[in-house]
């Protein structure tokens, strides 16, 4: 885990002054999940699809999804303690392979704040 | 285009398996953070990949090492590139959900989007037939074709929706692709646009990437199962072979011109070959952690690894 991950950790949302709230855009988070659908359902119990069910994903221990098998980077960094949330799904998002090296998801760098935000809304929405 | 000049061949490693002595590994550093995610090399030697994380297609003269990198735009993240039947790289534009061509001299970008009202289908890998179309596949649950000549393109839902991924064309000029998420392998008829689903033995077994060996058979690399599966059309026969090590993963697979199958299989984090003949198999494990091959390619002798995780080119050279 970088110190980053491991700031999210111990500083939680005080660390991410940078985080404050952006004009939300509700269809613009089913937009961006478009991105995942491939591999993540939001529907419970849905599984076998190539990464993990994303359903109750805020505040799931990293890495501990039931029946499926996560990348040992992942795993690492949940029983190191890595918690999903708000802040630490959007580091995630941002460059998947700085926030957790060795993370085996395939995709890019989100760049774009409001898209992060965006589709972290829509995962608060549809999977609690 | 940005230019790079790097040290030349970072490595030039001794196995320490019976291999080593009929394959010569050499791993060429790129530019860091590109997060290179296929691979592709001309009849000329010229090595093509996607800079997945970067946005840029890179040129890789292995002769001398020298990198260049061709933006592809601020908003791309490329997938997959294929040389094409006029020596261009074509590559699945993921970042703009379009089919992107870049000249091999000029390196002018053209782009072919995707019909808008079939939204973002995140691109995959992309295969051309004999009458030189490119087809292609989209993760979510679309496959497709583009006549460069027209600029034609047609898309079709898959039939069970989310997962086609790999795409290979046999010598006969067969379309097949696998679908991670359906764990199946289709037929596309090249005329109609049909496909058909044909189902591997193992359940779930999350088939990943195909390619045909100069029969026409069908290999599979199972993410799931971590099996390599061989589908005969003139039978429909199965065989499935288990790859070595503890709960092995096979992401890519690549059929070399001596119908050698490589694979890459993410747990041991090494590339795999496979020889039918003696079903038997040789590891060559990446001297770096977490190399994360997700594509294999090469011409006669080369077989060409891009190393997601570690920025680099590897080439297994045969003979």
């Amino acid at each position: 885990m970088t110190a980053r991950a491991l700031a999210l950790l111990v500083g939680g949302a005080a660390t991410l002054g940078g985080l404050a709230p952006l004009r939300a855009d509700p269809a613009g988070g089913e937009r961006v999940f478009q991105r995942c659908m491939a591999c993540h359902s939001v529907t419970a119990g849905e599984v076998g699809l190539p990464g993990p069910n994303l359903h109750g994903v805020i505040g799931r221990r990293a890495g501990t999804a039931p029946g499926f098998r996560f990348s040992p980077a992942l795993v690492g960094a949940g029983a190191r303690g890595l918690v999903w949330t708000r802040e630490t799904l959007d580091a995630y998002l941002a460059d998947p392979e700085t926030f957790i090296p060795g993370t085996e998801m395939g995709l890019p760098p989100l760049r774009s704040a409001d898209e992060r935000r965006d589709v972290i809304d829509f995962l608060e929405r549809r999977t609690r | 285009m940005r230019h790079w000049l790097l040290t030349i061949a970072l490595a030039l490693l001794v196995l320490p398996s019976p291999a080593a002595a009929r394959v010569q590994v050499q791993a060429y550093a790129l530019p860091p953070g590109g997060g290179p995610h296929d691979v592709a090399v001309g009849a000329d030697g010229i090595v093509w990949y996607t800079a997945q994380r970067s946005g840029h297609l890179g040129r890789l003269d292995p002769a001398s090492g020298k990198v260049d990198l061709v933006s592809l735009g601020p908003a791309a993240a490329p997938h997959g590139v294929i040389i094409g039947p006029d020596g261009a790289p074509w590559v699945t534009e993921g970042g703009t959900n379009s089919i992107v061509r870049v000249d091999p001299r000029t390196r002018e970008v053209k782009h072919w989007p995707l019909p808008g009202s079939r939204g973002y289908v995140n691109l995959n890998t992309a295969t051309f037939d004999r009458r030189g179309r490119l087809w292609f596949t989209g993760q979510n649950g679309v496959y497709g074709r583009l006549d460069p000549a027209s600029g034609d393109m047609q898309v079709w839902d898959a039939p069970r929706g989310r997962g086609p991924y790999g795409i290979t064309t046999t010598p006969a000029g067969d379309v097949y692709y696998a679908s991670l998420a359906g764990s199946h392998i289709a037929r596309v008829d090249v005329e109609s646009g049909a496909a058909t689903v044909i189902e591997p033995p193992t359940r779930d077994q999350g088939a990943r990437r195909v390619w045909s060996d100069s029969r026409g058979r069908i290999w599979v690399s199972e993410w799931n199962s971590g099996q390599v599966s061989r589908y005969d059309p003139a039978t429909g026969g199965w065989q499935s072979w288990k790859l070595p090590g503890e709960r092995p993963r096979a992401y890519a697979v690549y059929v070399d011109d001596q119908d050698k199958v490589w694979l890459s299989e993410w747990s041991a984090n090494a590339l795999v070959r496979f020889d039918p003949e003696t079903e038997r198999f040789e590891s060559f494990p990446s001297e770096r952690a977490n190399a994360h091959v997700r594509q294999i390619l090469g011409r006669p002798g080369e077989v060409w690894a891009p190393e997601s995780g570690t920025d680099r080119l590897v080439v297994y050279r045969t003979r």
